[in-house]
């Protein structure tokens, strides 16, 4: 994260980079990608809740209601956007300890409910 | 005894005797070393400076996937490119958090500002994931018996003696996050 910023007054650097960028947008098709967050035994539901309030800014409710989501139903989309957004939206919730995947909006509309049996 | 984390006009405070701050550095330290990405002697150093590792791949060791898990649940291929643009910054955040926090343990009495406060709270949880991968915890029932094991006495074999010891770092980590909490409330 600090070094792109140190990598910043170099110009040709930023430039080449920005477009590796573009070309990226052109494969992929803007359509709308979900953050996924699975549930696992470890993580504790307060530091759950806190992870959505403080990266998110969602409300005690709105975190505390997607947590229990993640608890009781094994999964919750908390985000969605472009695949760039939701990516570095999943490397932010790594970083915290999170279990977060992503993936295509699915045609179905919501995509949840499926990960019941999966490890808890 | 260690003293619950309170949020306070210092900011978030706590206590934790020698021993514990031993064991917690003990603790940060395996997990730092777990993180610590392997030097490979034909590395391009300018890809390294940029955070890219061509030859990241997912990581053979359970408490290591856990930390840096595939991106997509079901593509192996698209999740291996993404680890290869994002996975040592990733471990790099990780083990500043760790170091961050391990240097707060030089002194008895804890104060935590915000960042402090993050790095503690997130060092604490990559403490308690690798733990729970060593301890089996596959599952709630799985957590509810090791939480069972509270009593330093019963220690009486490696698998007890990390049952414990996840079992403190829980608690530390539980009273962090509550006085996180509180500091948002203020």
């Amino acid at each position: 994260m600090t070094l792109s910023v140190a990598l910043g007054p170099d110009t040709r650097a930023s430039t080449h980079t920005g477009t590796a960028a573009s070309t990226d947008v052109l494969t992929a098709p803007d359509i709308p990608w979900n953050l996924v967050i699975w549930n696992d035994p470890v993580n504790l539901m307060s530091y759950v809740s806190y992870v959505f309030r403080s990266y998110f800014g969602y409300s005690e409710a709105k975190a505390n209601k997607l947590m229990l989501e993640v608890h009781k139903k094994g999964r919750s989309i908390v985000a969605h956007g472009s695949k760039e957004q939701v990516e570095q939206h999943a490397v932010a919730m790594h970083g915290y300890g999170l279990w977060a995947t992503v993936e295509k909006a699915s045609s179905d509309g919501k995509g949840s409910g499926k990960g019941k049996g999966k490890r808890g | 005894m260690a003293k619950a984390f309170k949020n306070g006009l210092k900011g978030i405070t706590g206590y934790l005797e020698p021993a514990e701050r031993e064991l917690l550095r003990s603790l940060f330290d395996d997990v730092i070393s777990m993180l610590e990405p392997a030097e490979r002697a034909n590395q391009d150093p300018l890809a390294a400076l940029v955070g890219l590792d061509a030859e990241a791949r997912e990581p053979s060791d359970r408490a290591l996937r856990r930390l840096l898990p595939n991106v997509m649940k079901n593509d192996d291929e698209a999740s291996l490119e993404f680890r290869r643009y994002t996975e040592r910054s990733l471990r790099e955040n990780k083990i500043g958090a760790l170091k961050a926090a391990a240097l707060g343990l030089d002194k008895d009495e804890l104060v935590l500002g915000p960042a402090d406060a993050r790095h503690w709270s997130t060092a604490l949880n990559d403490v308690r994931l690798v733990l729970a991968e060593r301890l089996d915890i596959r599952d709630d029932a799985d957590a509810g018996h090791i939480h069972l094991m509270q009593d330093w006495s019963q220690a009486e074999d490696v698998e007890s003696y990390l049952a414990l010891v996840y079992n403190f770092t829980t608690w530390l980590q539980e009273s962090l996050v509550q006085a996180m909490l509180a500091s948002l409330e203020a």
